[in-house]
């Protein structure tokens, strides 16, 4: 029998955006009284902030909005910056850039965990009454003809062949007047909102980067909490966009991570390999040197900006934070925009719950607001620069420098860009007259297990947790092309783009190779789902409570 | 009885079962005697005298056979009423016991009783007197502790099966044996046990094995299975396996040793073709020798094995049953 | 039937394990924490055994404020109230000082049946349910594979070593722990997520603490001692020299 439940606001993801999006209803809720709304936050993680990875550092001035006395009440802020620096590498070498630039300056920021932010979150949400449910992954929209009336979550206890066990739970329908979806970058139900009502028409095609992250422990002293180093160049090619950031936090602990632009043109290229290369420098190696690795994860970041930001509102529903892109990828920031749009759709789902009408055209007081709001004003002007690295390091520094002046002018606005999966070239393209390996990463290091690791020994300090007996979540339409054209065009790009040995090409025992997919290795990254090139890998939720444990990520 | 340097008596709680002696015994008299002092054993049933008598091989100073017809067969209540008395009559400093299923069932129950302290599941013991300390596994031996034991005497302690060798028990020219009659009341016994029995287990725990023989992708087919299974006779193992072989259906899911399957820490651990990636490894490290077989030098397994081959296991494997039928 | 099913909360699986400063723990001050695994099966079979007979499961625990956590999930999954012992020190107590607290407070609440696990992931002690029957004056059996409540005399059954089983009768009220695995555990439903913020948990003094029984003087990781031999030669030579050294020097067979 499958259980329902009905609420007015249903806020669909526990990550920065619905958790801000839940306490300013309860805030709401608070200030002007009335008949209480019934909220439910729903998260597909075990507890709230164990999916949560980034850098990070924290723009304050949402949470300061949200919550005036966060640091009264205990926000867990690792550390503010105390000194900002960008370094460009070379092989052995690096050269400091003397003037931090602007947008990367972090004066008045903080070095935090956004885990423990997030934590600390869900703790004000529950004590303002909201309920958290976590363990419950949300696997498909409700309709009810265009509008969206809710959500179904995922079933439980089903076993590797499709087959129920005998603990098997059916999915729960919450319905809702307004449904807020912060399902996170390349969230699974914003895409098929997307997909189904044509969210994106008219925009840009949203570019990605995939971020590696890993938390290490050095002897203390080594580096002054407080410290945020970025640095560009080695090991990326003038072709690959990316880099590297290195935030000290108290206690010798070291946040480390390095992004790829999901748009890299050789298809041997593998980002976690380009990390590892990143870690042999002898910069960063002296860095780590008698370091201790703590914790590993990997996650995709909406790059495109804001031409490439959907239609957010329709009926029934709004679109906040990382699933919409709202990301300010020249300051490299999303939190603050993420709380900042799930307290907007809050006001807005507020009032129109109020006022018994959520229509998509009352909804569009969402844009409105965004339109008004610091949300434009800080991405409008960025809203060309990560397309411009499209076009190579140098033209993007260029515009980015230029962009700065021009409020983001440029001759074609938009600049024109292409999906990252559409620019992956073929094997006999990019290495034409040679014929490498399909198997072999084209950076490849060899890996050590002390300062560099290979993907299934990092994969452990995931402390990702899944039950085997599940169907696989990551849905490979046609696994034929797997073994065929994918291998032959590009060598399949999978089994390097994951950052965590999901997939493998095993021999098939018939002198060929085939598919294996190592689902309960998956970090929930959403890389395949954006990089696959043939575009049918789909990332679907697994079992509630399952997934990465990302402590202090 | 001062706790001193070298504990006055040490009372060794020996384990029988319809008049054969559980091995696991002797690893607890080694253990006694180890601990230096006078060591006492005693043996509970219905009618064990002989078993004590075959205790009494051992270098103790006596062998007790406490025996009463409610204690034929075991039940925590009968047999914390027969050894608090006896206790109580020896004044040992210590209580030894093997920490078998039994004792598990009973010895806790009995220190309780006693109102002492009880250290289980013991590895290893270090100094002496007030300094003694015992060494236990925790986190399903990922860390060890040393613990002490407070308060008064008796402490009881129970060793771990296979922490100590049966076979290092210094042997005597035949110590006394007494036999006690233990004078229960049987209807102070509230437990009524039926007759055990043999049954094929569901599913398999692999953290009681002593001995395991695991087997990873280097066994490259279900067909060669035999090979591993033919060593984990001739070891008396039990037979266990890396992930792959679970995932790819070769072995049952309750096999798996790792972070996604069992912990275990045997006294003996044989890799066969595992590369010992480290989600294997934690759920293996423990184990007191590991051996590694595998085709790689440069195999992570090697670096936690005590004994390792780099060869080809389905030459080395038959080579070793061989060796062990000698 | 009343049952009182005694869980203890343990740090994740996923924790890193790391010793803390003095040496005499793990560090755990910023861990996730879960039920203990073997409990988990505990509270199953007494949520089976209420479903087949009636009456009501009580949850307790022992420890700081923070194992609310794992009370609320065993609340989710069906048990009816919960009687919270609130101590730090009882989180990394020996089994005779937990299972005080816990005859303290199931006192006056004269259950049918205690349930525990078999032993808790972390120390590792599987006494506490032992002790605890003796501290309740109750009959207790332990490693229970099957529980058979439908007449006032209890008949389980034990796991004993190598494969043998065997069933014991005992009158109620009494004292079990349970082997893992014997069930499927079942999912909090969102009902009962809900439902779990409105059951009683009711705060308990601890006892005054007794003096312990047990100190833990140094936790460390256990140290490899030996290097790594490797044994050389065509596959007959080494496989004889591995089993005579298993055989003469590991004393492993």
């Amino acid at each position: 029998m499958r259980e329902t439940l009905d609420v007015d606001v249903l806020i669909v993801g526990g990550g920065p955006a619905g958790m801000s999006a839940a306490l300013r209803l309860a805030q709401l809720q608070q200030q002007k009284g009335g008949e209480p709304l019934a909220i439910a936050v729903l998260e597909k993680a075990r507890e709230a902030g164990a999916h949560m990875l980034s850098g990070a550092v924290l723009d304050p001035s949402a949470l300061r909005d949200l919550i005036p006395d966060f640091e009264a009440k205990g926000a867990p802020l690792a550390a503010p910056v105390a000194r900002d620096d960008v370094y460009f590498l070379t092989p052995s070498s690096k050269l400091r850039f003397p003037v931090t630039p602007p947008p990367m300056n972090n004066h008045g920021n903080y070095i935090i965990s956004l885990n423990k932010l997030v934590k600390w979150l869900a703790g004000q949400v529950e004590e303002a009454g909201v309920d958290i449910f976590s363990g419950f992954a949300a696997s498909e929209v409700l309709y009810e003809g265009e509008r969206v009336v809710g959500v179904r979550t995922g079933d439980r206890g089903i076993g590797r062949h499709g087959e129920k066990k005998g603990t098997f739970e059916p999915g729960v329908d919450i319905k809702a007047r307004v449904t807020i979806f912060c399902d996170g970058v390349r969230g699974n139900l914003t895409k098929s909102l997307i997909r189904t009502l044509a969210l994106d028409e008219g925009r840009q095609p949203q570019l990605y980067a995939i971020g590696i992250k890993e938390l290490w422990e050095v002897p203390q002293g080594r580096l002054a909490p407080g410290t945020v180093i970025h640095t560009m160049g080695y090991p990326l090619r003038h072709e690959e966009f990316g880099g590297a950031f290195i935030y000290a936090m108290p206690e010798g602990q070291i946040s480390m991570g390095f992004v790829t632009g999901l748009d890299y043109k050789d298809p041997l290229f593998d980002p976690h390999m380009a990390y590892q290369r990143f870690k042999q420098h002898p910069f960063i190696a002296d860095l780590l040197k008698d370091g201790t690795l703590v914790r590993y994860g990997a996650k995709a970041l909406p790059e495109g900006g804001w031409y490439t930001v959907p239609r957010v509102h329709m009926d029934g529903a709004l679109i906040a934070g990382d699933a919409a892109a709202f990301v300010n990828s020249m300051r490299i920031k999303g939190i603050h925009l993420a709380m900042r749009t799930g307290m907007l759709a809050a006001d807005t789902a507020f009032e129109a719950v109020r006022a018994d009408d959520t229509s998509k055209a009352r909804l569009a007081a969402y844009q409105q607001r965004i339109d008004a709001s610091s949300v434009r004003a800080e991405l409008y002007p960025v809203r060309n620069v990560h397309q411009a690295f499209g076009y190579g390091l140098l033209p993007g520094l260029m515009y980015a420098g230029f962009s700065l002046v021009s409020r983001g002018w440029w001759v074609k606005d938009p600049m024109p860009s292409h999906a990252g999966y559409a620019r992956m070239e073929k094997i006999v393209d990019y290495y034409s007259g040679s014929a490498p390996s399909p198997d072999v990463p084209s950076n490849a290091v060899k890996t050590d297990r002390t300062l560099t690791f290979d993907k299934l020994t990092n994969v452990h300090y995931s402390a990702t947790r899944h039950i085997e007996d599940q169907p696989s979540h990551l849905i490979v339409h046609d696994t034929d092309v797997c073994r065929t054209r994918c291998r032959e065009e590009y060598g399949n790009p999978c089994t390097r783009f994951c950052p965590a040995n999901v997939y493998e090409m095993v021999d098939d025992g018939a002198g060929g190779k085939r598919l294996q997919i190592n689902a309960s290795n998956c970090v929930h990254c959403k890389t395949c789902d954006i990089m696959d090139p043939y575009q049918i890998i789909d990332w679907v939720p697994p079992e509630g409570g399952e997934g990465p444990s990302y402590e202090n990520m | 009885m001062a706790l001193g340097l070298e504990p006055d008596v040490i009372l060794v709680v020996a384990e029988q079962k319809d008049g054969t002696l559980n091995r696991a015994s002797w690893e607890a008299v080694a253990a006694a005697q180890q601990a230096g002092g006078d060591v006492k054993v005693v043996v509970a049933g219905g009618d064990v005298a002989g078993v004590a008598k075959e205790l009494a091989a051992a270098d103790v100073a006596e062998v007790v056979a406490l025996q009463d017809a409610a204690l034929a067969m075991y039940t925590p209540d009968g047999f914390v009423a027969a050894l608090e008395a006896l206790i109580a009559a020896e004044q040992p400093e210590l209580v030894f016991f093997a920490h078998t299923y039994q004792t598990r069932d009973f010895a806790p129950k009995l220190a309780a009783r006693l109102d002492r302290a009880i250290v289980v599941d013991v590895v290893g013991i270090k100094g002496s007197g007030g300094d003694r300390v015992y060494v236990r596994p925790v986190f399903q031996g990922k860390l060890s502790a040393d613990v002490k034991a407070k308060g008064p005497a008796p402490h009881l302690v129970s060793v771990q099966i296979g922490a100590w060798r049966a076979d290092a028990v210094k042997k005597g020219s035949g110590a006394p044996v007494r036999e006690v009659a233990a004078g229960l009341d049987a209807s102070t016994i509230r437990q009524q046990p039926e007759a055990p029995f043999k049954e094929a287990r569901q599913a398999v725990d692999l953290s009681q094995a002593e001995r395991i023989v695991a087997i990873g992708r280097g066994i490259k087919g279900q067909e060669h299975l035999a090979v591993a299974e033919g060593l984990a006779r001739a070891l008396g193992a039990e037979i266990a396996a890396s992930r792959p072989i679970c995932d790819a259906g070769w072995l049952p899911m309750d096999r798996q040793i790792g972070s996604s399957g069992q912990t275990v820490a045997p006294k003996l651990y044989v890799a066969l073709g595992i590369s010992g990636a480290i989600q294997h490894l934690v759920g293996m490290k423990g184990s007191r020798t590991i051996v590694a077989i595998n085709k790689d030098p440069e195999a992570p397994i090697f670096e936690v094995a005590d004994y390792g081959i780099a060869g080809d296991l389905f030459e080395i494997v038959p080579a070793m049953v061989a060796e062990l039928q000698k | 039937m009343k049952i009182a099913v005694c869980i203890k909360q343990v740090v994740t699986r996923e924790w890193q394990l790391r010793v803390n400063e003095n040496k005499t723990w793990i560090r755990d001050s910023d861990a996730s924490w879960e039920p203990n695994e073997p409990d988990a099966y505990a509270l199953e079979e007494a949520l089976r055994l209420k479903e087949k007979h009636g009456g009501e499961v009580i949850v307790v625990s022992a420890g700081p404020a923070r194992v609310q956590q794992a009370i609320r999930d065993a609340l989710a999954r069906g048990a009816d109230r919960a009687l919270h012992i609130e101590s730090d020190a009882l989180a990394a107590a020996d089994a005779s000082a937990v299972a005080d607290a816990l005859a303290a407070a199931l006192k006056d609440e004269q259950p049918d049946l205690v349930l525990t696990g078999l032993q808790s992931d972390d120390q590792g002690f599987g006494s506490v349910g032992v002790i605890l029957a003796e501290k309740l004056g109750l009959p207790h059996a332990t490693i229970i594979m099957e529980v058979d409540a439908s007449s006032p005399t209890l008949r389980v059954k034990r796991e004993l070593e190598a494969g043998w089983f065997q069933w014991v009768s005992m009158p109620m009220p009494a004292v079990l722990t349970i082997q893992s695995g014997i069930n499927q555990l079942r999912y909090a439903t969102l009902k009962g997520i809900m439902a779990a913020k409105k059951k009683e948990i009711r705060k308990v003094e601890a006892p005054a603490a007794a003096e312990a029984k047990q100190e833990v003087v140094a936790v460390y990781f256990p140290e490899k001692g030996k290097k790594t031999q490797m044994i050389g030669g065509s596959p007959a030579e080494a496989a004889a020299e591995l089993v005579k050294k298993l055989r003469e020097d590991a004393h492993a067979i």
